[in-house]
């Protein structure tokens, strides 16, 4: 996810979050101990800030679904998940739960020292991981669909499941090391009454001079230039034949992950001129900018367009997302155990596999998605359709309520988009609204391309690039103001000189 | 039993203490990434690179050009209402000093914040001033620092000076631009220091008011979080020998004049 969740419970997460950073179950002695000679395993997890339901929801926020299932969240989701290890496995678990603010902390953290056993990082670090051969592959037991207790492997879209298998690092597919959490595409949040869609779906926008200084792009080199190269390869993108091309996904990932030497100088000349027309960077902000009315569109994250629209709803107004016709970001964070923490210890494996199975129960994928609102990676089973009742429950709509439309999100639960079980009945005007956002329809999926992560010369090569484009460059000074301010830093050093030797004689 | 005695160099062990593992630890590490490559190797390539690339000595540049921005509008500022202060018959100064320095007492983020409302109002789009709005942003922020050690100093001015320079002809200009003036060097001087060098660094400033231009600070910032710690150490040694030899500067001006001031008044 981005540096920031946001999440429809928010105002509760932030008291809340102030509990995460210290593991709570450290002071509670175990309820009963199994085996007395039995020490507990520690479970060291380090997972993003206000990304995992806190639980202790008030009695109003219950959830029931058409289906009579009831959601409720009464502790936080590692607490529970210690309960639920003992009576399912008969052994003890402690976990201890951290945080991290962003992709490059989280590895500082782990090159300064830090141990944990099961982190989430998103798809570029856990491919920058994978390359270092930092990372513990899961087990063969982990992926055994006849055991029930492995909601994981049995819950999860098949959709995710397909993109971490066919992306591949040195030769090993994502899926042996990574269990997705949560995921989400970029797009353009915008205001409709000042921004037409056909505008918005471009990342053409941020150099609209239309819009000077009322859009925002994203303060990390990865959005930034991924959107610079929307811009730079825009024709070749919406080509026709390009599209319609037998093996456009791929060629379509290269061309996103373009990082010759001259298409990064090309970004950041571009990236230079797009500075003359933003309103400026921002990680968190835009959001509150868009409901004030500061700007009228910015780059954002499936998750925080959502959240921006809640507001912006509340607050008795519009705003909408755009996925760009050239191409779309589709981003992911996933579970992964390190070699480091787990250091060959198979218990310690086996709870961290437990944990990662335990969130992906569909009740608990629920709670996560209500609280943090980005959308969860687990779809359920044929058995188990909680999730798609949950995405009835907030978006289905009846002849009540005007104009319906079908809505096909197959491809995501049953990987057929034409699968007549997973067609919602929604209000047409989701579209590019809310629903959009989190579930987007297939044709904005056929677009999507993974970022992947750089080898390290690219990598230094297009930091540099963002570094070059946020300093202020001493060539923009005019020469005879360079040589006048020169003069007068001379003039006070020599100042200064001749009153010390004027003290010295 | 006796009584707990300690000399005097034990009781700096806990100071030393800290020093030790705050001060003098990281600064060995910072120097260590500061000259040496991703191999480990000895080099001065960091350094090199500093002051061979337009981007990073613009940003130098841009980062001197906020902080004397920002000393300047602070003194100009704060020397005025010092002076009225210090020199005012008012029985309760404290209160209208107090008025000054409360802003200091609110939580800096949501000050800030608030600005950006209020210059939102005025200037009606921030991000056609980014400079201005930054000066205003800083100017704000570090004002108080400024009053404060330039009423302290004014304040204990000793009335009697005043008195004999009129006696002795002067006028209120020549008075205070011969014996006020002179006396409060030592207290524009500490307050320069306190608004110059975190002013070079303060990117939260700009990060909230939207100019997305890199300052040292978050030069520093940008390098270590693109695991180039070696970069990122020797642009951090790089302020901090800067922000040596300006104290240095400020130390020996502020000395001299003590001692000049001194001379002046008690001499023969």
């Amino acid at each position: 996810m981005r540096k920031i969740g946001s999440g429809l419970r928010r105002k509760i997460g932030l008291a809340a979050s102030a509990v995460c950073v210290v593991s709570v179950s450290w002071l509670r002695m175990p309820v009963q101990t199994v085996c007395a000679s039995e020490e507990p395993v520690i479970l060291r997890v380090c997972n993003w800030e206000e990304y995992i339901d806190l639980g202790e929801w008030d009695d109003e926020e219950m959830i029931t679904l058409d289906d009579g299932t009831v959601i409720f969240g009464e502790k936080p989701l590692y607490e529970e998940f210690e309960d639920w290890y003992r009576e399912t496995y008969g052994r003890e678990v402690r976990v201890e739960y951290s945080c991290f603010g962003t992709n490059e902390d989280l590895y500082n953290q782990l090159n300064l020292g830090d141990t944990y056993d099961l982190v989430c990082p998103s798809e570029y670090m856990i491919m920058k991981l994978m390359a270092e051969d930092r990372l513990l592959p899961y087990s063969d037991s982990f992926y055994m669909e006849s055991d029930a207790n492995n909601y994981y492997i049995n819950n999860v879209s098949p959709y995710i499941r397909k993109t971490l298998e066919t992306n591949e690092i040195n030769g090993e597919s994502w899926s042996k090391y990574a269990a997705g959490y949560m995921w989400g595409i970029t797009g353009v949040l915008y205001n409709p009454e000042l921004v037409t869609e056909d505008e918005a779906a471009t990342w053409g926008i941020f150099g609209n001079p239309k819009f000077h200084r009322q859009v925002t792009l994203k303060d990390n080199v990865r959005d930034s230039y991924f959107a610079a190269l929307g811009i730079l390869k825009a024709d070749a993108l919406t080509d026709e034949a390009f599209v319609r091309s037998a093996d456009y996904r791929e060629r379509l990932a290269d061309m996103m992950n373009d990082v010759n030497p001259e298409t990064v100088a090309q970004a950041q000349a571009l990236l230079d001129d797009l500075m003359d027309n933003l309103y400026s960077l921002e990680t968190d902000s835009g959001k509150a900018d868009m409901i004030t009315g500061k700007i009228v569109a910015n780059y954002q994250w499936s998750g925080d367009a959502v959240y921006a629209m809640d507001q912006a709803d509340a607050d008795g107004f519009t705003l909408k997302f755009a996925v760009p016709r050239e191409s779309t970001n589709l981003w992911f964070d996933g579970w992964v155990m390190l070699k480091s923490g787990i250091d060959g210890s198979a218990r310690k494996q086996h709870a961290a596999e437990a944990f990662v199975n335990f969130l992906s129960r569909t009740d608990n994928a629920v709670r996560n998605m209500y609280y943090i609102g980005y959308t969860s990676s687990i779809a359920g089973n044929d058995r188990d359709d909680t999730i798609y009742e949950y995405l009835n429950w907030c978006y289905g709509a009846g002849e009540e309520d005007g104009d319906i439309m079908e809505y096909p999100v197959g491809y995501f639960f049953s990987g057929d988009n034409n699968d007549r079980d997973y067609v919602l009945a929604a209000s047409s005007s989701q579209i590019g609204r809310q629903l959009y956002s989190q579930y987007p329809p297939q044709e904005v999926m056929d677009r999507t391309a993974v970022m992947r992560y750089f080898d390290a010369d690219a990598n230094k090569a297009i930091n540099q690039m963002w570094i070059n484009v946020r300093c202020f460059d001493i060539h923009d000074v005019p020469m005879g103001i360079r040589i006048v301010l020169l003069a007068a830093l001379l003039w006070i050093i020599w100042i200064f000189y001749q009153k010390s030797a004027l003290r010295t004689k | 039993m006796n009584r707990l005695h300690f000399q005097r160099s034990q009781l700096c062990i806990p100071y030393g203490l800290f020093l030790v593992c705050f001060v003098f630890a990281p600064l060995v590490v910072i120097i260590y990434y500061a000259f040496t490559d991703g191999e480990g190797r000895l080099t001065l390539a960091n350094l090199t690179s500093f002051f061979s690339s337009p981007n990073t000595i613009g940003t130098l540049a841009y980062s001197l050009g906020i902080a004397v921005a920002t000393t300047c509008c602070c003194l100009l500022l704060a020397y005025p209402i010092a002076y009225i202060l210090a020199r005012s018959r008012f029985k309760h100064k404290a209160v209208i000093l107090m008025v000054f320095v409360m802003p200091m007492w609110i939580n800096f983020t949501l000050r800030i914040t608030a600005l950006k409302e209020i210059l939102t109002v005025i200037e009606g789009n921030l991000a056609y001033h980014p400079f201005l709005n930054t000066l205003i942003g800083m100017t704000y922020d570090f004002l108080p620092f400024m009053i404060l050690p330039i009423y302290t100093t004014l304040e204990k001015l000793d009335n009697s000076l005043l008195e004999a320079a009129a006696d002795l002809g002067a006028d209120t200009v020549r008075t205070f631009l011969k014996v006020t003036f002179p006396l409060s060097v030592p207290g524009i001087i500490s307050g320069i220091v306190m608004v110059f060098l975190p002013s070079m660094t303060n990117y939260v400033v700009l990060d909230m008011l939207y100019n997305s231009t890199y300052i040292m600070g978050s030069l520093i910032g940008a390098y270590f979080s693109a695991y180039d710690w070696h970069n990122g150490s020797m642009i951090a040694l790089i302020l901090l020998g800067i922000i040596l030899v300006f104290t240095m500067f400020t130390n020996r001006y502020a000395d001299e004049d003590a001692g000049s001031s001194r001379g002046g008044v008690l001499g023969s």
